[in-house]
């Protein structure tokens, strides 16, 4: 039974029990307007989540990509207000959300910094830099100059919100990456055992470094979703929890963070819960920080649930895995 | 002196009567190696301390970069604004080290200290309760959310990452619901209390009460760390948590504990920090679990535990904070106090990351430090020199005993029943049951590698220990550790309190006990290598039984090896291996407490050394010099090369294969050797011990016992007789 | 058009120096006037300092800045550093109505006089300079009873965004608030939450009120470039028309620009130069009214100007531009 019952299913079992509950108990639930509201509510973190997992699969873990998504995307409307033409001021921030994702992957590859202080670091030299440097205000609004890519963020095809079929995309993306490509296979391989995959020959390095970057990929277009939904990128929002939500739903759904376990498939589970269980609060009229409350308690419960159904042994526990 | 010296002297130095000439260049390398301590820096490098090294730096530098950029930095004024929130911050950067050592990670602080921070308020400002039952709340309410994450990590094995990830967003949201329901009665409220009014802005002495209280718990907490049985149950759960299982450490609780400890002194920084503000809002403590974990990094400890200290927290707390304050005081823009911190977060740890990595690459390079040593050339052993060392085929024929039963007899000995006693390379003592030595037994089990062995007046074993030190085997099998440690010399940076290497002793008629210790730098299995240094690394100790006191007696010998106690009581002649000499120390008698050459010079490396039933003595030599070695002793230069360079198989080492048996007299006259020209039975010889008649021999790399017949020898003359006489 | 506006200001600033200047300019030499604001990188804080530096680089006096980065302990820390070194003047934004009180009284005990801007603590100072923010809350609610009242034909549904719920900003305005509504059945608070001056915050909270309450008339929000992030979740439910967003600020660009685009309704502006220039005076006062602080305390209230749609063409906004040129 234990082994039929991973992180994954309890949580994917609590996602569905929980939309069956709201669906049969709550008026206006199950309608498809509301549930494309559940989905475009989520579709940032999950876009974001798709990033973290490609870089989680592989044994790191990518702190910056909240400052990352924040700096280059304020980068990008900044220049555009100043009178940079927009297609250079999208080009500006995209090259610079690459570079610092290539510098966090240079660090922790070549300097051997472990990741989790790399990107910690990086996140906040990034913001800093940002806000003491690059930008001209900590909050840059959308102005008309930068109005074209408006529909990242509000547009509709075929009725469905612009951001839920870019996260569709994207999970697409990731999960051909990982499941169908040689590149995938060498990032499980180096999140099972960098040592082992170096020997065999995998270019461990340089693919650390672009899976650094493929992240930073995903936080400039969950920047621009953002920004562009917000009317404005807050480059605070770097201070705010958001990094620990998009952990979570990475973890949630059965990532491991010790690395070359787990898929994009588990994101979509970790993100639909947090989408369901939000969504459901809302209409329940539950006031913002009481669902925050109730959310983690559930999170707290499905990896309590994970570990009495798979204990770890303290015989064979990974010393140092945190 | 005319007959301890002149003899040896005569016997060591007849062969090669023109000393060598000794060049310029060859005195200044005697002179710069005799003044310059090179082994000074591998001990260094080797000491715990050195881990604090890169952090310190750090501190050091990041307070010159404030201090000269920041115009009265240092002002007490200035400092005492400083250290009131040191002292907050750094009760909390205490816990997380805490935690981070027993191999955990907490990152609800912030949340944790938010909590107790409205908690207190709610206490004071509305509740009206006095200071100290405000206290109480506050540590329990920071303290459960401690014992919740100790829980979840400790006993149910939870991931402390995330676990405490998804607690850091509870405890912020069970905050954000008391904030939004207390805040605005909080902030009209108003104390009562007047030690709460004191708390907010106490200095004792001057000192903001908040940095006593830090500094005390960094003391407390360093003394629990490192010295009492709770801390070492978090050092060991961190260092292999695994391995603390297997010792019966309960590493649940202990993994709990540290949790709830943390969440206490979360607590304290808390309710501090209320005392001292007396408002909450949504950003206190937001952020705080970044700054303390980095303050924990920065100063040295290590994620994934197991490497941590108090004195790490302090210098990480204080280096945060004074670049967090610095930069506020530059009055840069937003931004750039998160940009410095981030940027010495990255060097720190990309520069200790480089230093975990190379620290012990660097230590074996430089740890051996070889030192410059001149022999003269030695007497010649060839069968025909002439010389009293002339090669023989004495021990050709000699009777095995025990043999493959026995795994290295560095030392063999008898009992007055006639009994045989050897140790083993497994940590035994083995008996060999007399009178035919074909039955044996193990007598007693001590664990490290026994070497020297001698019997006291009321027959009981003693024992030197390689590794362990000198233990006493009672006849009735029980083991008893008679010391283990001797006085720390004053100026030695390696700590040589502890014996390392206990190599031979022999007993006084007083029963104060003497024995050498080879060397205070290497340990039992890289013996070898000290013969690359050719330094005295050695000294010869003195236990003295009746006060039960262990003093180290003579300091900077070459390996000193077997030591015996001379025929009259009044000396013990002891030998230094790599010096390649024998020497006299007087207990007794108008020249007692010096210490005179007997034999310089010998043409091997010497070892035990035994009395025999003449009035003479036994001396093994283990190994023959060879004048390759001989040349590289006199070019420290080229054996540091060669040890950082040459794979350590490779190494230039003195032959420690073939050896033989010399007798001596007291005047150090070299009477007669025994040699097993063809090595077919016993090359190597570390020790030799004449009983009834028959001389036995022992080598640290056998696998057997040699017996030999001494032509002529008294055959009821027994050693145990010969010191404590006749039974009674 | 708002350039005129901005003209006017400036002259207010010409008539200030001139009275100043008729002083010898030596006088201010060696003084020193210290901000600290709650946070650096906003229209509004970065346009009181823009003003503050002005008038020090004109009169030869050290200006300092010092930024908490909205974190209060920080803030806390910076203002017991600079009592330290006696600054003469000190201007305080206070992030809540408690945390720098003991600190404000230290500092004047010490010589030094405070100015506080806009958000008040519970410890009065020397000066005070800022808009009424119970009057604020009462012409903001008024507004809400005028759109969604009674007479209206609306639901009479409103949210209320707060800021720090401890700030001066948002416990005075609730006040406000409350005064009025308390007179008024007819309109019914659904949420009063507070977003911390975040826009992310903001955002969600409406995202979530706007679902919750589809016949939302109005929302009072406490601070513009918040309020950013609630119109914005307004406008993303399709219910920019329906919903009056009335706000409050410093009268930026940035409210003329969302005011323009139907993002905030309007904005109760209590108009940065007007108060920059209140404080300047206040420092040219403190600076020559001797070595002890007066025992009298000096309160200059920001009127409020009514910025929307209609009156933004006449009013104008000023940028942060205008106001670091005229500086630089």
């Amino acid at each position: 039974m234990s082994r039929n019952l991973n992180q994954e299913r309890i949580v994917l079992a609590i996602t569905i029990l929980l939309f069956a509950f709201f669906a049969l108990t709550l008026p206006g639930f199950l309608t498809v307007q509301n549930v494309l509201t559940l989905l475009r509510s989520v579709s940032v973190l999950g876009i974001l989540g798709v990033g973290m997992a490609i870089v989680v699969v592989g044994r790191g873990i990518d702190l910056a990509i909240v400052a990352i998504m924040a700096v280059s995307v304020a980068l990008t409307l900044d220049q555009s207000a100043h009178g940079v033409p927009l297609g250079l001021a999208t080009l500006m921030g995209f090259g610079f959300a690459v570079g610092c994702g290539v510098v966090s992957g240079l660090l922790i590859a070549y300097a051997e910094v472990p990741a989790i202080f790399a990107t910690l670091a990086m996140a906040a030299i990034i913001a800093g830099f940002g806000q003491s440097r690059l930008l001209s205000l900590s909050e840059i609004y959308v102005t008309p100059a930068s109005e074209p890519l408006g529909w990242i963020g509000t547009g509709r095809v075929l009725g469905v919100p612009s951001p839920v079929l870019i996260l569709a995309a994207v999970a697409l993306a990731g999960f051909v990456l990982l499941r169908a490509t040689k590149l995938g296979r060498f990032i499980y391989a180096i999140g099972d055992n960098p040592r082992a995959a170096h020997v065999t020959g995998v270019p461990v390095r340089p693919i650390i470094v672009l899976q650094f970057a493929l992240s930073a990929i995903t936080a400039f277009l969950a920047g621009l979703i953002t920004a562009t939904s917000v009317s404005s990128m807050n480059t605070r929002i770097v201070d705010s929890t958001l990094i620990y939500d998009i952990i979570l739903v990475v973890v949630i759904g059965g990532i491991g963070l010790s690395g070359g376990k787990g898929g994009i498939r588990n994101v979509i589970v970790g993100t639909l819960l947090i989408g369901v269980l939000q969504n459901g609060m809302t209409i329940l009229d539950t006031p913002y920080d009481e669902q925050s409350i109730i959310k983690s308690v559930i999170l707290l419960f499905a990896i309590v649930a994970d570990s009495i159904v798979n204990p770890r042994d303290e015989q064979t526990a990974q010393q140092g895995d945190i | 002196m005319p007959e301890g010296a002149g003899p040896g002297l005569r016997s060591g130095q007849a062969e090669p009567a023109s000393p060598a000439r000794v060049g310029l260049a060859e005195r200044l390398t005697e002179q710069r190696y005799r003044l310059f301590p090179d082994h000074v820096v591998g001990e260094i490098l080797a000491k715990g301390w050195v881990d604090n090294a890169t952090p310190f730096a750090f501190l050091l530098i990041v307070l010159a970069l404030f201090g000269s950029l920041i115009p009265d930095f240092f002002s007490g004024a200035s400092l005492v604004a400083s250290a009131r929130q040191l002292g907050e911050f750094g009760c909390v950067v205490i816990g997380q080290t805490i935690v981070l050592v027993g191999g955990g990670i907490d990152l609800s602080v912030g949340s944790s200290f938010a909590l107790g921070n409205i908690v207190a308020l709610m206490c004071i400002n509305l509740a009206g309760l006095p200071a100290w039952a405000a206290f109480g709340c506050t540590l329990a309410a920071s303290g459960a959310v401690g014992l919740l994450n100790g829980v979840l990590v400790g006993y149910l094995r939870l991931r402390a990452f995330l676990t405490t990830l998804v607690t850091l967003i509870i405890v912020r949201a069970v905050v954000d619901v008391l904030l939004l329901h207390e805040a605005v009665p909080i902030s009209m409220g108003n104390s009562n209390s007047a030690v709460w009014d004191w708390l907010g802005d106490a200095t004792v002495a001057g000192v903001p009460f908040s940095l006593i209280v830090w500094l005390v718990l960094i003391v407390g907490g360093h003394i629990i760390l490192s010295r009492t049985r709770p801390g070492w149950h978090v050092m060991a759960v961190g260092g292999s948590r695994r391995s603390a299982h297997n010792a019966g450490i309960s590493v649940r609780r202990t993994v709990c504990a540290t949790y709830v400890i943390a969440g206490l002194l979360t607590g304290l920084s808390a309710f501090l920090f209320a005392a001292r503000l007396g408002s909450t809002g949504s950003e206190t403590g937001s952020g705080l679990e970044l700054s303390v974990l980095t303050a924990a990094i920065l100063g040295g400890n290590s994620l994934g535990g197991g490497r941590g200290s108090m004195a790490k927290a302090l210098m990480g707390s204080i280096t945060v904070l004074a670049i967090t304050n610095g930069v506020v005081r530059l009055g840069l823009h937003a931004g750039a106090g998160p940009l410095v911190l981030g940027l010495f977060l990255l060097l720190a740890i990309v520069v200790d990351v480089r230093w975990l990595k190379n620290r012990h690459k660097i230590l074996s390079k430089v740890y051996i430090s070889p030192a410059y040593q001149r022999l003269a050339p030695p007497a010649s052993a060839a069968a025909d020199a002439g010389t009293p060392y002339a090669m023989n085929d004495k021990l050709a024929d000699v009777e095995v005993l025990g043999l493959d039963r026995v795994d290295g007899p560095e030392d063999v000995i008898f009992d007055r029943n006639d009994h045989m006693y050897t140790g083993s390379r497994h940590g035994d003592i083995h008996r060999f049951l007399a009178p035919d030595y074909t039955r044996h037994e193990v007598f007693a089990h001590i664990g490290g590698f026994p070497l020297g062995m001698a019997f006291d007046r009321d027959d009981n074993l003693l024992v030197c220990v390689g590794g362990m030190g000198l233990y006493r085997v009672r006849p009735d099998r029980v083991v008893e550790k008679v010391t283990d440690e001797t006085n720390r010399s004053r100026l030695s940076i390696n700590d040589d309190t502890r014996l390392r290497l206990a190599d031979d002793l022999d007993i006084a008629p007083d029963g104060k006990i003497y024995f050498s210790e080879a060397t205070t730098r290497y340990e039992m299995n890289t013996w070898p290598v000290d013969a690359l240094e050719a330094r005295g690394n050695g000294r010869l100790i003195c236990y003295d039984p009746a006060r039960g006191s262990t003093r180290t007696i003579l300091r900077g010998l070459r390996f000193p090896n077997g030591i015996c106690l001379a025929h009259d009581g009044q000396s013990f002649l002891f030998a230094q291996t790599w010096a390649c000499s024998i020497s006299r120390y007087w207990i007794a008698g108008p020249k007692a407490g010096t210490t005179e050459l007997v034999i310089a010079n010998l043409p091997g490396h010497p070892d035990n050394i035994n009395r025999a039933s003449d009035g003479t003595y036994w001396l093994a030599l283990v190994g023959m010099r060879s004048p390759v070695v001989d040349l590289s002793l006199r070019m420290p230069g080229f054996r540091r090369r060669m040890a950082r360079r040459v794979a350590a198989d490779e190494w230039l080492y003195p032959n420690i294969n073939i050896g033989c048996v010399v007798k001596i007299d007291d005047g150090g006259q070299v009477l007669d050797a025994l040699w097993d020209r063809h090595g077919r039975n016993h090359p190597m010889i570390t020790s030799m011990r004449e009983h009834r008649g028959y001389l036995y021999l022992g080598g640290i790399l056998n696998n057997r016992v040699g017996r030999y017949r001494i032509p002529g020898a008294d055959p009821d003359w027994t050693g145990i007789g010969s010191y404590w006489g006749a039974r009674a | 058009m708002r350039l005129r506006h901005f003209l006017t200001a400036l002259a207010a600033f010409g008539l200030t120096l001139a009275a100043a200047s008729a002083q010898t300019a030596d006088q201010y030499k060696g003084k020193t006037v210290a901000f600290v604001p709650v946070a650096l990188g906003y229209d509004l804080e970065d346009g009181w300092s823009a003003i503050l530096k002005h008038q020090a680089d004109k009169l030869g006096y050290t200006y300092e800045v010092r930024n908490p980065n909205l974190n209060s302990d920080v803030g806390a820390q910076a203002i017991s550093q600079l009592i330290t070194e006696k600054p003469t003047v000190l201007v305080i934004q206070n992030p809540d109505v408690q945390v720098y009180s003991r600190l404000i009284k230290k500092a004047e005990k010490a010589g030094i006089h405070v100015i506080q801007i806009n958000m008040k603590s519970v410890a009065p100072s020397d000066y005070f300079v800022g808009a009424d923010y119970v009057q604020l809350g009462q012409q903001a609610a008024d507004m809400m009873v005028q759109k969604c009242g009674a007479g209206s034909g609306k639901s009479g549904k409103i949210a209320i965004v707060q800021g720090v719920l401890t700030a001066a900003a948002s416990v005075l305005q609730m006040q406000g608030i409350d005064a009025v509504l308390s007179k008024h059945p007819d309109i019914k608070v659904v949420s009063n939450q507070a977003a911390d001056w975040d826009s992310s915050k903001a955002r969600a909270i409406m995202q979530t009120v706007v679902q919750q309450n589809p016949d939302l008339c109005g929302v009072v929000g406490f601070w513009d470039s918040m309020d950013v992030g609630t119109g914005s979740a307004i406008r993303e439910a399709g219910k920019a028309a329906q919903v009056f967003l009335v706000t409050s600020g410093g009268g930026s660009d940035t409210a003329c620009t969302n005011i323009d685009n139907g993002t905030f309704g309007a904005e109760l502006s209590y108009d940065v130069p007007r108060q920059g220039s209140d404080m300047n005076k206040d420092i040219l006062a403190a600076m020559t009214a001797g070595p002890a602080p007066d025992a009298d305390k000096v309160t200059q209230i920001t009127p409020l100007k009514v910025l929307s749609k209609e009156t933004i063409g006449t009013t104008g906004c000023w940028t942060l531009k205008q106001l670091q040129a005229a500086a630089g």
